[in-house]
C-alpha cells in the first residue's frame, strides 16, 4: 500500500445526515476510510451503524452532506451504480434471495461483474471459501440455516474484488469456528487491496484486524481514531457513559 | 430431577439432506440446557420438530409425561412451552404492548366472547396489570406504544421474549436470543433469564453462539453437529472435548 | 375410442388459448411479483386496437404489429411506473387490489377512447381464421386453431430460453423478492422491472390479437372468462413453471371438450363445463402454496410508510376508550397516557377534557367523516330528500352492511375474500325462498339467511384453512364462480332466470313498505352490524385476528388456534354479508340470480380497499359512495356509461399510495391541520411532556409527524433491520 493511496481515502462521508421518515438516524456524520484499510464501526444498537452502511451503499438517501467513493461524489447515485463502482455491502439480517437457489444467488452477483465466462470460476472459488455452500448449491437459499445464509451473503462479496467492502453484523449467528474462517477470508480480501468497513458485535474481535475505529453514539460520531484509543475508552464511548453501576 | 421434555429418536431430512438423525434430547424441570453447534447442524430444525412447526419423520416427544408429538403447535404452546425465533417473528403492525396483551388473552378461558361484548372490547384490569409488569421487567415501557415494525433488533427480541413469558411457561425455548444485541442488552437478557428461572422455576433451552451468555445461563450443554449430539455434559467438560473444539469452537476456545 | 379422440383433438388448440393466458399470468408473476388479474383486460385493449385499426383500413400486419409491439409494451411501461412498481413487495392484498381495479377499469377506458367496439367480425392476424388447413386424425384444424397452437408453443419455448439462458430471467426473479438487494448486486432494478412488464404486456397484446377472431364480437367479458381458465392452468403450474402452464392449459382444453362430448344435456352440462376450472383450482391450490418471502431490506423505507403500508382493520388496544370510538378502536392515548389516566382517576384528577377530544378526533378522521356524512344523510333522508334518493341511500346502507363484513374478514384478519357477493346473494335468496315457501317473516329470514351464509362461510373456510394470500383469494374466487354456475341457477336457490321475490318485512302492526320506514329499518340493521364488528375489532378476537395477520407462525406459537379463528371469522363475515344481501333483496323486493355475481365480489373488494378497509366507518362510507356514484353514472350518456368502473379503477392509483384508504387519508389531512394548530399553540407554551420522548406514540401521530416533517431531536432510531 503506497502512502499516496493512504492519503487518498477510498470512501469519505462528509457531514452526512439521514432520516427514516420522522426518525432522524444520523447527525452530521463525517469520517473517511483510507484505501486498503480496515475501519471498525461500533456503537450500541440504534446508534446508526446500519444507517451509515446504507447511506454509503445508496440504499438510504442522505438528507445532508456528501458521500465520496474513490473521489467521486456518489451522494445522489442509485445503489446499483455505487455497487458497480466498487462498493459492496453485506446487509444485516437475511441478506440472500430466499426464493433463489444458492447457486443462483451467487450467479446473480457474479454475472454482472465477471460476464458469463467468469461465473463458473467464481462459483468454484466461493465453494472453496465455504465448502458447505457447495454441498447445498441446488437448495433454495431460504431453506438454509441462518448461519449458512450469512456464509452465502459473505461469499458473494469475498470472491469479487472490490474497492470497499461494508459488512453489517459480520459474525451474527455464525459458529465460532466459522467466524474464524470469515476473518481469515477477510484477511485475504484485505491483502488484495480492498478497504473494509466492519460493523461487528464482537468489538474486540474486530479490533484485532482494524486499522481505525469509528464509534457512533445516537447518530453522531463519538470517536474517530486508532484502535488503542478506542479500546481504552470503549465502555464510555459505545455505551454513552460508564456502565450502569452494578449492584 | 423429573424430566419435563423428553424427545426420543427424532429424525428429519429435507429432500435427502439429513437435518436430524435419531436424536434423543431431554430437559428436566427447571433446568437450563444450552445447545450449540456449527451452522446448519440442525438446531433450529430441532426446535421446530419439538414444537410441531415441522413434523419430524420419526420419533416421539413427551411433555410432562404426555405424548405431544401429534398435537398442533398452539396446543403445545398452551401446555406451557414458550419460544422465540432466530429470525424475529412479530405481529406486523401491532404495538409492543399489544404483543403482550395478545399473549395474555390468547389462552383466555371461560367465555371470552361474552366478556368481550360486555366490556365493549377493552382489555381487563388484570390483563393490563400483567402487561404493565412485563413491560417493566423487560424495560420496554418507553417503546410500549411503538409499532414493532420500526424497533431495533434488540428491542424486537425482548418483545418476543416478553410474549413468550406472558403465559408463564414451564419451558422456554430461545433460538439465538442474543443475536443482534449489544453488550448491554445481552447483559440485560441474562439478568431476565436468571430472574425468570429463579422466580418461576422455568426450564430454559438456549440455542446460542454467544458462549459467554451460554456459560452464564446454562446447567448443561449439548453440542449438535450433522443432526447428532456429539457431546453432552457440563459446560467445562464439553468445551474441553476435542471433537467439539474441531467442529465448533475453533480458535476461540 | 375414436369418439374420445374426436373430442380430445379439438381440445388442444382450445387448451392453447387457455395456456396463452396461463403463460402470461405465470410470466408476470415470476417477473414482477404481481398476479396480474388484469392480463385479460390488457389483452382486450390490444385486440380492440387491432380490430379498430383494421376497421379503419390498416393492413392486418401493421395493425397487429402496432397493437402487440407498440401499444402493449407502452401500456406495460405505464402500469409498471405508476402502479405495480410500488406494490412489488407489498402484502398480497395490496398487490391484488390494483390488478382487480385495472381488470374493471381498463376495458372501459379503452372503449371510451375508441368510442365503441368496431362493428366488424374480428379479423385474424395469421392465416384465414375459418379455413381448414389440415386434418389431424381426420379432425379438421382451422387457421385460428393452427395460429394459436403454433404461437403458444413458440412463446413458451422462447420464454423458457430467456429464463434459462439470459441473466435477465434470474434478475427478474431477484427483483421480485428485493429490488434493493438486487441493486446491491449491481443490477438496475428499475430497468429489470420495466422489462418484465414490457415482456408480459407484449404477451398480453399477442394473446389479445390472436384470440380476437375466437368470438363474433369483441367483448372484454370473453377475455375475463378465458382468464379464469388461464388462472386454473397457472395454479396447476404452481405460478412458477411455464411449460407446466402450457400443459395445464392443454389439459383443461381437452377436459372441457371431453366433458362437453360426454355429459348429458341439462343443468349439469351447462353448469359443470364452465365450472371445470374451479374444480381444478380447488384441487391444485393446496400445492401452489407460496413461500411468503419478505424483502429483508424493507426496513430502508421510512417506518411510517411501512406501517400504513396496508390496510389494517386492527388498531392498537384503546385502553382509554370509555365510549364511542371508531370501529376498530385506536390507541389515541397510548400506553403511557392510559396508565397515567388510571393513576389520575385514582387520585381524583379530572381527565383530559377538551384537549383530549380534538386529539382523539384528529386521530380518527374516518370516524369523523363517517359520522358527518352519516348524520347529514339521515337528517336529510328523514326530512326533504326525494324518494328516488332515499332508495339510493337505503341501497347504500345495504351495501355498507356487506362492506362492513369485508372489514371484519379482510381488514381485520387479512383474509382476502373474492366471494363476498356470493355470501350476500345466498342470504338474500334464503330470505326470499323462506318467505315464498313458508311465509317466514323477512326479518326472521334475514337472520336465517345470514345463518345459512355463515354455514357457506364455514364450507369455504374449511378446505382453504392452509391457504393464505393469493391462493386463498383465488380459492374464494373459485367458490364465487361455482356459486354463480352451479348453486344460484337452481330453482331452490336463485330460481334460474326468474329470480326470487323478497317481500318487505312486517313487524306486528308496523310495515316497512314505505321508503322512509325501510330506510330506518336498514339503518338499524347497519347500526347493529357495525356495533358488533366494532366490538369484535376492539376486543380480544380483533386482537387475535390482528396477531394472526401479523404472523401466523408467531400466533400458533403463542397458543392461538388460528384455524378455529379463521373459521369463525369467515362464518361471521359471511353471515353479516348474508344479512346485507337479504336487506338489499327486501329493498328491491326481488333478486335475480346474477344480482350478486362474482364480478360484484371483485368490485366489493376493490371499493372497500380503496375507501378504507381499516375501519367500520370506512366501510359505511364505501357503501354510500359506491351506490351514489352508481346511481349518478346511470344518468350519463351511453358513451360514458363505463365511467363508474373507470373511477374505481383509477382510484386504485390512489390506493397504492394510501393503502389505509382514501377516507382516512383525506379526512386526516383536514383534521391534522387542526391538530397542528393546536399543537403549535401548545408548543409555544413550552411544550408538553419530556422532550426526549420515545417518538411518535401511535400510528396516526407518526403520520402526522412524518407529514409535518418535524424531526425533533434524537428519537430512538429504528435501524429497521429487526425483521430479518
Amino acid at each position: 500500500m503506497s502512502t499516496a493511496s493512504q492519503a487518498d481515502p477510498v470512501l469519505v462521508l462528509e457531514g452526512v445526515s439521514a432520516s427514516y421518515g420522522p426518525y432522524r438516524a444520523l447527525f452530521d456524520v463525517s469520517f473517511s476510510v483510507p484505501a486498503g484499510a480496515v475501519v471498525a464501526l461500533v456503537g450500541a444498537n440504534g446508534a446508526g451503524k446500519s444507517t451509515v452502511a446504507r447511506v454509503a451503499s445508496g440504499l438510504v438517501p442522505a438528507s445532508a452532506g456528501r458521500v465520496l467513493l474513490r473521489g467521486h461524489d456518489v451522494t445522489r447515485r442509485r445503489a446499483f451504480e455505487i455497487a458497480r463502482m466498487g462498493l459492496a455491502h453485506v446487509t444485516e439480517g437475511r441478506s440472500v434471495f430466499g426464493s433463489l437457489t444458492v447457486e443462483e444467488n451467487l450467479t446473480l452477483a457474479f454475472r454482472r461483474a465477471l460476464g458469463h465466462g467468469g461465473v463458473a470460476d467464481a462459483l468454484a472459488r466461493a465453494y472453496e471459501v465455504f465448502p458447505r455452500l457447495g454441498e447445498r448449491r441446488g437448495q433454495l437459499a431460504g431453506t438454509l440455516s441462518g448461519g449458512e445464509q450469512r456464509m452465502l451473503a459473505l461469499s458473494r462479496v469475498l470472491v469479487l474484488r472490490q474497492d470497499v467492502l461494508v459488512v453489517d453484523e459480520l459474525s451474527l449467528g455464525l459458529a465460532p469456528v466459522v467466524v474464524d474462517e470469515v476473518y481469515e477470508a477477510l484477511g485475504t480480501v484485505r491483502s488484495g487491496g480492498t478497504a473494509l468497513v466492519l460493523i461487528e458485535q464482537h468489538v474486540n474481535r474486530a479490533f484485532t484486524i482494524a486499522d481505525g475505529v469509528v464509534v457512533l453514539h445516537k447518530g453522531r460520531v463519538a470517536y474517530d481514531g486508532d484502535v488503542a484509543g478506542a479500546a481504552a475508552r470503549l465502555d464510555e464511548l459505545v455505551l454513552g457513559g460508564p456502565p450502569a453501576a452494578a449492584p | 430431577m423429573s424430566d419435563l421434555l423428553v424427545a426420543r429418536g427424532i429424525s428429519k431430512s429435507f429432500g435427502g439432506v439429513v437435518a436430524l438423525s435419531e436424536l434423543d434430547f431431554e430437559v428436566a424441570a427447571g433446568e437450563a440446557v444450552g445447545i450449540v453447534g456449527p451452522n446448519g447442524a440442525g438446531k433450529t430444525t430441532l426446535f421446530n420438530c419439538l414444537l410441531g412447526v415441522i413434523p419430524p419423520d420419526t420419533g416421539t416427544v413427551l411433555f410432562d409425561g404426555e405424548r405431544i408429538d401429534r398435537l398442533p403447535v398452539w396446543r403445545r404452546s398452551r401446555l406451557g412451552i414458550g419460544r422465540t425465533f432466530q429470525r424475529v417473528e412479530l405481529f406486523h403492525g401491532m404495538t409492543v404492548a399489544d404483543h403482550l396483551l395478545v399473549a395474555a388473552q390468547a389462552r383466555a378461558t371461560g367465555r371470552p366472547h361474552v366478556r368481550d361484548l360486555l366490556r365493549r372490547g377493552g382489555p381487563g384490569e388484570e390483563e393490563m396489570a400483567a402487561v404493565a409488569s412485563m413491560l417493566a421487567l423487560l424495560g420496554l415501557e418507553d417503546v410500549a406504544d411503538r409499532p414493532v415494525d420500526g424497533l431495533s433488533l434488540g428491542h424486537a427480541r425482548l418483545v418476543e421474549l416478553g410474549r413468550a413469558l406472558m403465559a408463564a411457561p414451564r419451558l422456554l425455548m430461545l433460538d439465538e436470543p442474543s443475536s443482534g444485541l449489544d453488550v448491554r442488552e445481552t447483559e440485560r437478557l441474562a439478568g431476565i433469564l436468571d430472574d425468570v428461572r429463579h422466580r418461576q422455576g422455568t426450564a430454559v433451552v438456549l440455542v446460542e453462539h454467544d458462549l459467554e451468555l451460554v456459560e452464564e445461563v446454562v446447567d448443561r450443554l449439548c453440542v449438535l453437529d450433522f443432526g447428532k449430539m456429539i457431546a453432552v455434559g457440563s459446560v467445562d467438560d464439553v468445551m474441553a472435548n476435542a471433537e467439539v473444539r474441531r467442529a465448533y469452537l475453533g480458535s476461540s476456545a | 375410442m375414436t369418439t374420445l379422440l374426436d373430442y380430445a383433438i379439438p381440445g388442444v388448440p382450445f387448451g392453447c388459448v387457455f395456456a396463452l393466458m396461463a403463460v402470461g399470468l405465470v410470466l408476470t408473476y415470476k417477473a414482477s411479483g404481481v398476479f396480474n388479474l388484469a392480463f385479460g383486460a390488457q389483452a382486450f385493449v390490444s385486440s380492440l386496437a387491432f380490430v379498430s385499426f383494421v376497421a379503419d383500413g390498416w393492413p392486418r400486419w401493421l395493425a397487429g404489429l402496432v397493437a402487440i409491439v407498440v401499444l402493449g409494451p407502452a401500456l406495460g411501461l405505464v402500469l409498471d411506473r405508476v402502479l405495480f412498481r410500488r406494490v412489488r413487495t407489498a402484502s398480497p392484498l395490496v398487490k391484488l387490489v390494483p390488478a382487480l381495479g385495472l381488470l374493471i377499469a381498463l376495458p372501459q377506458v379503452a372503449l371510451i377512447v375508441a368510442g365503441s367496439a368496431p362493428d366488424i367480425a374480428p379479423p385474424s392476424l395469421f392465416f384465414d381464421a375459418q379455413r381448414v388447413y389440415l386434418h389431424v386424425a381426420s379432425v379438421p384444424i382451422s387457421g385460428l386453431e393452427l395460429s394459436v397452437t403454433v404461437a403458444t408453443v413458440a412463446v413458451v419455448i422462447a420464454l423458457v430460453a430467456v429464463f434459462r439462458f439470459t441473466p435477465i430471467g434470474l434478475e427478474m426473479r431477484a427483483v421480485v423478492e428485493s429490488p434493493r438487494m438486487t441493486e446491491l448486486a449491481g443490477v438496475n432494478a428499475g430497468l429489470v422491472s420495466a422489462f418484465a412488464w414490457v415482456l408480459s404486456s407484449c404477451l398480453a397484446g399477442l394473446a389479445g390479437v390472436l384470440l380476437a377472431p375466437l368470438y363474433a364480437q369483441l367483448d372484454s367479458q370473453n377475455y375475463t372468462v378465458l382468464l379464469v381458465w388461464g388462472i386454473a392452468a397457472a395454479v396447476v403450474a404452481r405460478f412458477a413453471s411455464l411449460p407446466v402452464a402450457l400443459l395445464g392449459g392443454i389439459g383443461l382444453g381437452i377436459g372441457q371438450q371431453v366433458l362437453a362430448g360426454y355429459l348429458p344435456a341439462g343443468i349439469l352440462a351447462t353448469g359443470l363445463r364452465p365450472s371445470l376450472p374451479f374444480f381444478v383450482l380447488l384441487a391444485f391450490l393446496p400445492f401452489a402454496r407460496q413461500r411468503q418471502v419478505d424483502d429483508p431490506l424493507a426496513g430502508c423505507d421510512p417506518p411510517p410508510t411501512a406501517l400504513v403500508g396496508e390496510a389494517t382493520g386492527y388498531r392498537s388496544a384503546n385502553l382509554l376508550a370509555p365510549s364511542g370510538g371508531d370501529g376498530a378502536g385506536h390507541a389515541v392515548a397510548g400506553w403511557h397516557r392510559a396508565l397515567q389516566a388510571r393513576a389520575d382517576r385514582g387520585a381524583g384528577v379530572p381527565s383530559a377534557g377538551a384537549h383530549g377530544v380534538v386529539d382523539r378526533l384528529a386521530s380518527r378522521p374516518t370516524l369523523v367523516v363517517a359520522w358527518a356524512v352519516g348524520g347529514l344523510a339521515v337528517l336529510s333522508a328523514l326530512t326533504w330528500v326525494p324518494n328516488v334518493w332515499l332508495v339510493t341511500m337505503t341501497q347504500g346502507i345495504a351495501f355498507a352492511v356487506i362492506f362492513v363484513s369485508l372489514t371484519l374478514l379482510t381488514g381485520m384478519s387479512g383474509q382476502i375474500s373474492l366471494c363476498q357477493a356470493s355470501f350476500a346473494g345466498l342470504g338474500g335468496f334464503v330470505a326470499g325462498q323462506l318467505a315464498d315457501h313458508f311465509g317466514t317473516s323477512v326479518l326472521v329470514g334475514m337472520v336465517l339467511g345470514g345463518a345459512v351464509a355463515a354455514v357457506l362461510g364455514v364450507v369455504v373456510a374449511l378446505p382453504t384453512l392452509r391457504l393464505a394470500g393469493l391462493p386463498l383469494a383465488l380459492a374464494t374466487l373459485a367458490f364465487a364462480l361455482l356459486a354463480d354456475n352451479i348453486l344460484f341457477p337452481n330453482s331452490w336457490v336463485g330460481n334460474g332466470a326468474t329470480g326470487v321475490t323478497v317481500p318487505r318485512p312486517q313487524l306486528g302492526p308496523i310495515g316497512f313498505n314505505g321508503s322512509r320506514s325501510f330506510f330506518v329499518l336498514a339503518l338499524v340493521v347497519l347500526a347493529l352490524v357495525a356495533a358488533l364488528v366494532r366490538t369484535v375489532g376492539q376486543g380480544r378476537m380483533g386482537r387475535l385476528l390482528a396477531a394472526m395477520r401479523g404472523s401466523e407462525l408467531a400466533s400458533v406459537s403463542t397458543g392461538i388456534d388460528v384455524h378455529r379463528l379463521r373459521v369463525v371469522a369467515f362464518a361471521l363475515s359471511a353471515g353479516l354479508a348474508g344479512v346485507g344481501g337479504a336487506l338489499y333483496g327486501s329493498l328491491e323486493r326481488s333478486l335475480s340470480p346474477d344480482a350478486f355475481n362474482y364480478q360484484l365480489s371483485l368490485v366489493f373488494l376493490v371499493v372497500a380497499a380503496i375507501v378504507g378497509l381499516g375501519s367500520v366507518s370506512g366501510a359505511v362510507v364505501a357503501g354510500l359512495v359506491f351506490t351514489a356514484l352508481q346511481t349518478e353514472v346511470a344518468t350519463f350518456p351511453p358513451r360514458f356509461s363505463g365511467l363508474l368502473p373507470v373511477v374505481f379503477g383509477l382510484a386504485t392509483l390512489s390506493y397504492t399510495r394510501h393503502p389505509e384508504g382514501i377516507v382516512d387519508f383525506l379526512g386526516g389531512g383536514v383534521l391534522r391541520a387542526l391538530g397542528r394548530r393546536r399543537q403549535g399553540a401548545a408548543g409555544a407554551g413550552g411544550g408538553d411532556g419530556p422532550g426526549a420522548g420515545p417518538g411518535p406514540a401511535d400510528r396516526s401521530s407518526a403520520r402526522t409527524a412524518a407529514r409535518s416533517a418535524v424531526a425533533t431531536g434524537e428519537v430512538a432510531v429504528p435501524e429497521g433491520g429487526g425483521r430479518s
